[in-house]
């Protein structure tokens, strides 16, 4: 289902997706939450039919805070939790025309790759309910690949928006950041945090795009930058773009359709007046991107989530005292795999391992994003499969484990989180009917070629608008 | 055994903003609890900060002040430790990098000037206000968030009185800076002061215990005095003072053991990732500067210095900005700096303290006692016509308008006092015979007579003079 799907009957656009992802819940086990959208559909109908997002349903991460409506971010000890504010892109959607249909599911708090971890149990991919969505973005990411919804919010932390892209087959875009304001999004880890999005085709993303970006006075970290008009500057013409093929990822691929696939898109790519190279980094150097990841993302998310205990909000589990109270609350309220990150992350912290695991963490991840931004300085895309497998059985799904197989090509898209460079997924074909893709990640700022080369690419896959339901 | 006392001390001070450190919630004291939040305030999920512009000038002025360097790269670390006053579970503070360091105060003791170095200056929010009762603890959140600085001095100060004057003076700064309102009994500004002592002539430090929260200068004094004595006590008897964190008992003028310290707190400090350094403009920090409201000791100078005052008059003006505020406003319109500074420090300070009214009130309008003490001065209306007229001057009324309403203009027309001198002398022969014989007191007598006739209108200084004339005539 794209924009273009959704004719300017409001009402029509709306329940028929409001069923459509009632009907998905057993199938997918995507949504926390269903949000009544009667009251939105009156407001809407009473606004300008041209505004970009005119009665458009979308889907938001459960991790977005939606005033009124119930934000657990997965987790348990959210459960009871009611925002008193709207997130700033939240704010923007609806200014934008749009109607939030559900609250997504997610890994917990975000922190996960498979969508296992949610409070509400697994998400399945549409394409083969015994394979994971990927996450954490899991929800948003199977409701538009089920094609229930034209698009939906995510969060993008080391790769959340783009793995569950490729595993769902569905256009997964976060772009630089301080592009998206961060504003009222329950964070993981604020220095590696993007707003991002899904959509089923490139057009829809650019109007995404254009409608979440921009300054925004509560985010200091927002940039200032100018928003251009990505949709109408559109421009698939490839001739003197200069990819590089991170032969790194390319190379330890043990799959060969998943390797032929990725070569039969260069070729196109070369037909169309691209020069792509292979380009190898330094294996040693990207070997460390996990173990970096984990670390200050563990640290931040200790300390980001400190405010939760129980006593303000959420579940709170009684006790004695005041530390009682929050031992238990904590305890009860996170699962294990988040607790052991707390765990993991408060350890970097202590000062007498800070220089030996935080701050150096903090040092490697200069030197990759200098590595990666000489890269950049050559070309104007990086370009690799953005899985080196189709969605894996939950029983096979690595996760964050140390894969020696799969190192490099399991965590390479943290280079966009580390560095901030905008980056998009999108889908590329299909292996055992369930599909691949290829990620993309471009110079800071520079969406429009981001945007230009994925629109280019989508037009050789010929797979814009798929969805796992069909064309509906 | 003679012994040396060692203070250090860190002062926390809220900073006279609107809204807090890093969220547009209202700064605000004594409103209803709870009423002055919002979702950033109360740590809510997904909240960012952002950053309080008018706060980053006032922590620029405090440093201008104290001579503290600046650091124009202005960053922010995270503080993490769990308590429920601390919404975030963090507090967002200046490990790292303070705003201001190396600064130092002059302070007076017993006539002596003495030098206090600074270590640093930081900025950081404030906590939530907890109130415990027998069944329930509850919470105040207006206050999470309101910006601080802190100020943190060297090991500096030797005696209870040093340490009382550094509190005093940095008080006056910060007030007269705009810093803060400095209301230590409000809990704007919060005094934790470290002691110990060491035999004379030692260099190196012995254990020191902290003092928290105390509430008023004379408190300060008061804890460092006995904290001194019971270390002494201890250390005579052969025991060792252990470190520990105490409280000053208004009771008992004492202090109480409230914890052991053992081993510091790893609070994890790690730079804030939601605030990237912000680099301040130094055209910015230089018009900052070039506007630092005057400090008192320039004041003093300029009171002493251009007005002619004493430096007893100086001091007591400047040891009160309002007044102090109030009198500059006053001598634009007069230059009897003199009699412009006792109006303001006796009269005016006794009618305030009478009527229990204060400055922000607008007691009086400067222009009008300036008007008022010139008209003194040129005769128009006597001393103690005066005093009738500032009664109604403290009512906001101008005093021409009150001389005029209640026909007190001065005689200083000098025939219509020679007509009453004359009267006068020509009913009091035995006066003039006194005054032939040399009795002085004679002349005295009759200037009241005069007084008396002119219904207190003649101008004294003239119809003494013209007595005198006349006495000599006859």
């Amino acid at each position: 289902m794209r924009f273009s799907d959704c004719k300017n009957d409001v009402r029509k656009n709306v329940e028929l997706c409001d069923k459509l992802t009632h009907l998905s819940q057993e199938k997918l086990n995507a949504v926390v939450t269903f949000i009544d959208p009667e009251e939105q559909i009156q407001e809407v109908e009473k606004k300008d039919s041209s505004l970009p997002l005119y009665g458009i349903p979308v889907a938001i991460k459960d991790n977005f805070n939606t005033k009124g409506i119930r934000t657990t971010a997965s987790s348990r000890i959210l459960d009871n939790y009611i925002p008193i504010y709207d997130a700033t892109v939240v704010k923007k959607l609806k200014e934008a025309g749009a109607v939030c249909l559900v609250k997504t599911s997610m890994d917990e708090l975000g922190m996960g790759g498979t969508n296992l971890n949610a409070y509400t149990g697994k998400v399945n991919n549409p394409y083969d309910v015994t394979r994971i969505s990927g996450g954490s973005s899991g929800g948003s990411a199977a409701l538009v690949a089920e094609g229930v919804v034209p698009c939906a919010l995510g969060t993008d932390t080391g790769d959340s928006i783009r793995k569950p892209a490729s595993y769902c087959g569905v256009v997964g875009m976060k772009p630089t950041y301080g592009r998206i304001s961060r504003y009222g999004v329950i964070p993981y880890a604020s220095s590696l945090d993007h707003v991002g999005f899904f959509t089923t085709c490139v057009e829809d993303a650019a109007r995404m795009l254009k409608v979440c970006a921009g300054r925004d006075d509560h985010d200091l970290t927002s940039s200032y930058e100018p928003v251009p008009d990505y949709e109408s500057q559109l421009n698939s013409d490839l001739h003197g773009k200069k990819i590089a093929v991170l032969e790194n990822v390319m190379s330890s691929i043990q799959d060969q359709r998943i390797v032929d696939n990725f070569n039969e898109m260069v070729e196109k790519l070369k037909k169309r007046g691209a020069i792509v190279e292979k380009v190898t980094m330094d294996e040693a150097l990207l070997q460390t991107l996990l173990p970096v990841y984990l670390i200050i993302a563990n640290a931040e998310a200790c300390a980001n989530h400190s405010n939760l205990d129980g006593v303000r909000f959420g579940m709170r589990e009684e006790g004695e005292n005041l530390e009682e109270i929050m031992i238990h609350s904590r305890t009860k309220g996170f699962s294990s795999a988040v607790r052991k990150r707390f765990v993991l992350g408060s350890y970097s912290l202590f000062v007498e391992n800070q220089d030996k695991l935080f701050r150096k963490a903090q040092k490697v991840r200069r030197v990759l994003v200098d590595a990666f931004s000489k890269v950049l300085d050559e070309y104007d895309c990086v370009m690799a499969s953005a899985a080196p497998t189709i969605a894996p059985h939950p029983e096979d799904s690595v996760g964050e484990k140390m894969s020696d197989t799969y190192l490099v090509a399991e965590n390479f898209m943290v280079l966009g989180n580390m560095s901030g460079y905008p980056s998009l997924t999108l889908p590329s074909g299909f292996v055992e009917n369930c599909p691949i893709g290829i990620n993309l990640t471009c110079k800071a700022f520079d969406e429009q070629t981001l945007l230009n080369i994925a629109k280019a690419m989508e037009e050789e896959s010929g797979l814009a608008n798929k969805t796992a339901g069909g064309a509906r | 055994m003679n012994f040396e006392t060692v203070i250090g001390i860190e002062i926390h001070c809220e900073l006279k903003t609107h809204t807090k450190m890093f969220s547009a919630g209202p700064s605000s004291f004594g409103e209803k609890p709870n009423s002055c939040v919002n979702e950033i305030d109360l740590g809510m999920p997904g909240c960012l900060p952002s950053l309080n512009r008018h706060a980053v000038e006032l922590a620029l002025r405090a440093c201008m002040g104290t001579h503290c360097e600046i650091d124009p790269l202005l960053k922010f670390d995270r503080k993490n430790y769990y308590y429920s006053d601390l919404p975030k579970g963090f507090q967002i503070t200046q490990q790292f990098h303070p705003i201001g360091k190396n600064g130092y105060i002059e302070i007076q003791v017993e006539n002596e000037t003495k030098k206090i170095r600074l270590n640093r200056i930081h900025m950081e929010e404030d906590t939530a206000k907890q109130f415990h009762t027998s069944t329930c603890s509850m919470i105040d959140f207006n206050r999470a968030g309101t910006p601080l600085i802190e100020i943190v001095s060297e090991p500096d100060m030797r005696s209870g009185a040093e340490a009382a004057a550094y509190v005093e003076e940095l008080k006056n700064m910060l007030f007269y800076l705009g810093v803060s309102d400095c209301k230590m009994e409000e809990g704007s500004m919060r005094c934790d002061v470290n002691v110990s002592i060491r035999p004379e002539g030692s260099d190196t430090f012995g254990t020191k215990t902290e003092i928290k929260n105390l509430n008023s200068i004379s408190n300060v004094q008061k804890a460092i005095d006995y904290e001194v004595s019971r270390q002494k006590e201890l250390l005579l008897n052969g025991q060792s003072v252990d470190q520990e964190t105490r409280r000053f008992d208004e009771a008992t003028k004492t202090t109480v053991l409230m914890r052991k310290k053992e081993g510091s707190v790893d609070y994890k400090f790690f730079p804030e990732p939601n605030i990237f350094p912000v680099l301040l403009d130094r055209a910015w920090i230089d018009s900052i500067q070039k506007n630092l409201p005057e400090l008192p000791a320039q004041r003093k100078e300029k009171y002493m210095e251009q007005y002619g005052l004493s430096e007893y008059d100086a001091s007591t003006l400047i040891a009160n900005k309002e007044l102090s505020d109030f009198y500059d406003e006053v001598v634009k319109h007069t230059s009897e700096y003199k009699l412009a500074s006792n109006w303001c420090m006796v009269e005016l300070m006794a009618v305030l303290n009478k009527e229990n009214r204060s400055f922000e009130e607008n007691v009086c309008v400067p222009e009008h006692l300036a008007e008022m003490i010139n008209m003194i001065v040129k005769g128009e209306i006597s001393s103690k016509q005066a005093k009738t007229v500032f009664e109604e001057v403290v009512k906001g009324k101008d005093p021409k308008k009150v001389v005029e309403e209640k026909g007190m203009k001065q005689l200083s027309d000098p025939n219509e006092i020679l007509k009453l001198v004359t009267q006068v002398l020509d009913s009091n022969e035995q006066a003039i015979v006194d005054f032939k014989n040399g009795k002085d007191r004679a002349v005295g007598a009759l200037v009241g007579q005069i007084m008396k006739l002119s219904k207190g209108q003649a101008n004294p200084k003239l119809a003494n003079q013209i007595l005198m004339e006349e006495l000599k005539k006859r």
